[in-house]
């Protein structure tokens, strides 16, 4: 009765709110708190809606427009998604499609449809090439800063020439989306990789993966995991005793959820993030204000303190800014989809202006332009404590200049696998 | 009163054997064929043809080849998903290798790729029949998905394992890919799926039917009654998996425009076995009202909160939709375990004696 109380609740606060924000900003929010991968969703989308809402609340919206933040139930599934793409585009001035197989799907279908894709930190790797993806956005960090971020850590920890690292990923888009730069990488620094992929139908049960990687010795795991698959591999690596300290994770593979399952035995365990819940925040206190205590959140004080909450947060912030930069530049309040690309390829977050946004050590500093649409903000290495993630290093950066050229030879070839695909010649960087 | 037979004598065999031998039937068909050709493209939004018309003529024409199988020849097939499979990245491999190639073709010729592979995984049913037989087809759907992830030179060594629908037109306009307007896949579609649907009502009611439905009843007695079952079996298995294959290829390249390998996984073809059982096995009609029902109805039921304005969240419209639907799927089976097409045949028996019973 409880929960129903709740969702009754929460339907009819929603209601409210979209009535009352008929007219505003419509960024819908393609979520999925129902499925399989729902149980990482919903901090996601829990941490985006608030933030938004925060806004709302606080400011009266942007600029004095309200965001009409709408979400659009997928399931994670593709076939939804699509649905919902179709249901939105007329009037959405952003699409966020929070699913590799979305956003493939989404992706050509932009330079057609002219509606930004907002994908933080997922996606399409080569999106950070803006002249090719005028529409994609994969800022802060792609797939690839990941992978050449963890690289770099590992190596800050003694040459890894010689060594044996094993790339355990998901045997889907997502997964294999670093397996060319890792390969690249491998050469170029001697060690050897072994990809191990764990399909679809093996997530929960990774035993002959872990067999494998006993067998096989590798002196660092990677992990490239998402939903049930990260509960399934770090609990695998707790039974056959693989040192947690040589196990680093995606951001996505970074969930406390996951880790509380196996509590102390999962310390050591890390993963590289570009966002990190800092809970003395003004932001923080902002949602905890205006959306916590006037009843208006769907979370919970355990889920606010979790990462996974905080980089909802994040994604929002970073629209929101690119949504200010729009409205500054051509001064108007509603700004339609094309001028939010502006926004979006113009966002500088220095640190100055993270701290004028609260949002201190929340996110690294980052700036986007026309021709760069990740923004190279970097990350922190996170390490599970025992009880929640810490950061063990400094700011790491990518080192974008070793794989620009994969970049451009991998844009180019999407771009001539779609053609006709015009690109943006009127960005000269 | 509206469907009063009455009247309507035939003088010759060939009119007492026409597809309509009662005239309402090709009133009724014209009718819809009339909706579905002129009144839909004109007023149908982008959203009713991505979500509503396209998607329901592909998943109906995909049931329509497992029903040719499991309906009318009674072998059950638990791979319709990997077939499909088969037919769209055979056309993928096809427009790629060959740009110049007429794009209708090439999905019309990929449909040969899946009847070939049907075939092979149909040879194990001259000897096992029944739950062993949807077993043997069960080894088909992974292996297939298997190939399609391990295989790379499918996929073109594409980095994500993923195929994309590149841009292919037909006489400057384009008919896949991104730049294709949604008017003209749909007349792609409906022209394919009018044409198939054609094919196999006469299929079925022709020879070849009739030994599949012999096979079916009883394939002791067919046999003896001197019907191959060799030729009847694989037959079946040729023209379902290539009418299954085509779906695959207009799935592909006339809706999702990408797709990754487990997408043709199991769930797929549980999807298209709920759609043919649902609907009908054993008719032709049936796998439209299964796809209406399965495929359209939460789609509608999805937009119906928010067009009345009724204060609902999205996930609990979601699981609000699973649970209507869920609970349809079960009222129907109780009131008609044979489906929907035979309530619309009990329905229409009413419509002809009604107003006097007997």
């Amino acid at each position: 009765m409880n929960h129903f109380t709740k969702w009754a609740a929460a339907a009819a606060l929603a209601t409210a709110g979209s009535a009352a924000l008929a007219e505003g900003l419509f960024t819908p929010n393609l979520s999925y708190r129902t499925g399989p991968f729902a149980a990482t969703g919903i901090p996601l989308m829990n941490g985006q809606a608030d933030y938004m809402n925060m806004l709302n609340a606080r400011d009266g919206g942007i600029g004095g427009v309200m965001i009409d933040f709408e979400e659009c139930e997928t399931g994670y599934s593709t076939e939804k998604g699509v649905e919902c793409y179709e249901k939105t585009k007329g009037k959405a001035i952003v699409t966020q499609p929070w699913s590799t197989g979305i956003t493939l799907q989404v992706l050509p279908k932009t330079n057609v449809d002219e509606i930004p894709i907002l994908a933080p930190g997922y996606g399409f790797s080569p999106m950070m090439d803006g002249k090719t993806f005028q529409w994609a956005f994969n800022t802060p960090a792609g797939y690839w800063d990941a992978a050449d971020m963890i690289v770099q850590y590992l190596e800050g920890q003694g040459s890894l020439d010689g060594k044996k690292i094993a790339f355990l990923h998901l045997d889907h888009p997502y997964g294999k989306e670093p397996l060319p730069l890792l390969e690249r990488m491998a050469e170029e620094k001697g060690f050897e990789l072994v990809p191990i992929p764990v399909g679809l139908k093996e997530m929960q049960n990774q035993s002959a993966q872990w067999l494998q990687i006993r067998r096989e010795r590798p002196d660092y795991v990677v992990m490239w995991g998402w939903g049930a698959m990260n509960a399934g591999a770090i609990t695998e690596a707790v039974k056959t005793k693989f040192p947690m300290e040589n196990m680093v994770g995606v951001w996505w593979a970074g969930h406390d959820a996951d880790l509380k399952i196996v509590g102390e035995d999962g310390k050591g365990y890390k993963s590289i993030s570009w966002s990190f819940p800092n809970l003395d925040a003004p932001v923080v206190a902002d949602i905890k204000t205006h959306v916590v205590d006037a009843g208006n959140s769907k979370s919970n004080e355990e889920e606010m303190a979790g990462v996974f909450y905080n980089r909802g947060i994040i994604i929002s912030a970073i629209l929101a800014e690119g949504i200010r930069m729009a409205q500054q530049e051509f001064d108007t309040g509603e700004i339609d989809a094309s001028q939010l690309r502006w926004g979006l390829e113009n966002i500088d977050m220095t640190e100055a202006r993270i701290s004028e946004l609260g949002l201190d050590g929340m996110v690294p500093p980052f700036k986007t332009s026309c021709a760069d649409h990740t923004g190279k903000s970097g990350g922190w290495m996170l390490e599970w404590d025992g009880e929640k993630f810490v950061k063990v290093s400094d700011h790491l950066t990518p080192n974008t200049e070793a794989y620009e050229a994969l970049v451009a030879e991998k844009a180019a070839e999407y771009a001539e696998a779609n053609a006709p695909w015009p690109v943006n010649d009127a960005c000269e960087m | 009163m509206l469907y009063r037979t009455a009247g309507q004598f035939k003088t010759t065999y060939k009119a007492d054997q026409a597809l309509f031998p009662v005239r309402q039937d090709a009133v009724l068909l014209a009718i819809i064929l009339l909706f579905a050709w002129v009144i839909f493209p004109l007023t149908a939004s982008e959203f009713a043809f991505q979500t509503l018309l396209i998607p329901i003529m592909i998943y109906a024409l995909a049931a329509l080849g497992l029903n040719i199988l499991t309906g009318y020849a009674g072998q059950l097939s638990l791979g319709t998903a990997a077939f499909m499979g088969v037919g769209a990245y055979a056309c993928y491999k096809m427009v790629t290798l060959m740009p110049w190639m007429n794009p209708i073709l090439a999905i019309l010729l990929s449909g040969i790729f899946s009847a070939g592979v049907g075939v092979a995984f149909g040879i194990p049913s001259l000897r096992i029949k029944g739950f062993y037989l949807a077993i043997a087809t069960l080894a088909a759907q992974f292996f297939l998905v298997w190939l399609f992830e391990k295989w790379a030179w499918l996929y073109n060594y594409n980095a994500s394992g993923a195929i994309q629908v590149p841009n292919l037109d037909i006489f400057g306009i384009y008919v896949a890919g991104p730049q294709a307007s949604s008017v003209v896949q749909y007349f792609v579609v409906l022209g394919i799926v009018t044409l198939l649907t054609l094919l196999c009502i006469n299929l079925t009611r022709g020879n070849l039917g009739r030994t599949w439905k012999a096979t079916r009843d009883m394939d002791i007695a067919a046999e003896l009654i001197g019907i191959n079952l060799m030729k009847s079996k694989l037959t079946a298995f040729a023209v379902s998996s290539y009418v299954v294959g085509v779906a695959g290829a207009l799935f592909v390249f006339m809706w999702r425009g990408a797709a990754e390998p487990n997408l043709f996984d199991i769930p797929l073809s549980f999807r298209i076995l709920f759609i043919a059982i649902i609907g009908g096995l054993g008719s032709i009609l049936g796998n439209y009202l299964g796809a209406i029902l399965i495929v359209g109805l939460p789609v509608v039921l999805g937009i119906v909160p928010e067009a009345l304005g009724l204060p609902v969240s999205s996930a609990m419209v979601e699981h609000l939709n699973i649970m209507i639907v869920g609970g349809l799927i079960i009222f129907f089976l109780i009131i008609e375990p044979h489906g929907l097409a035979r309530l619309w045949a009990l329905i229409r028996e009413k419509l002809i004696l009604w107003p006097f019973p007997h």
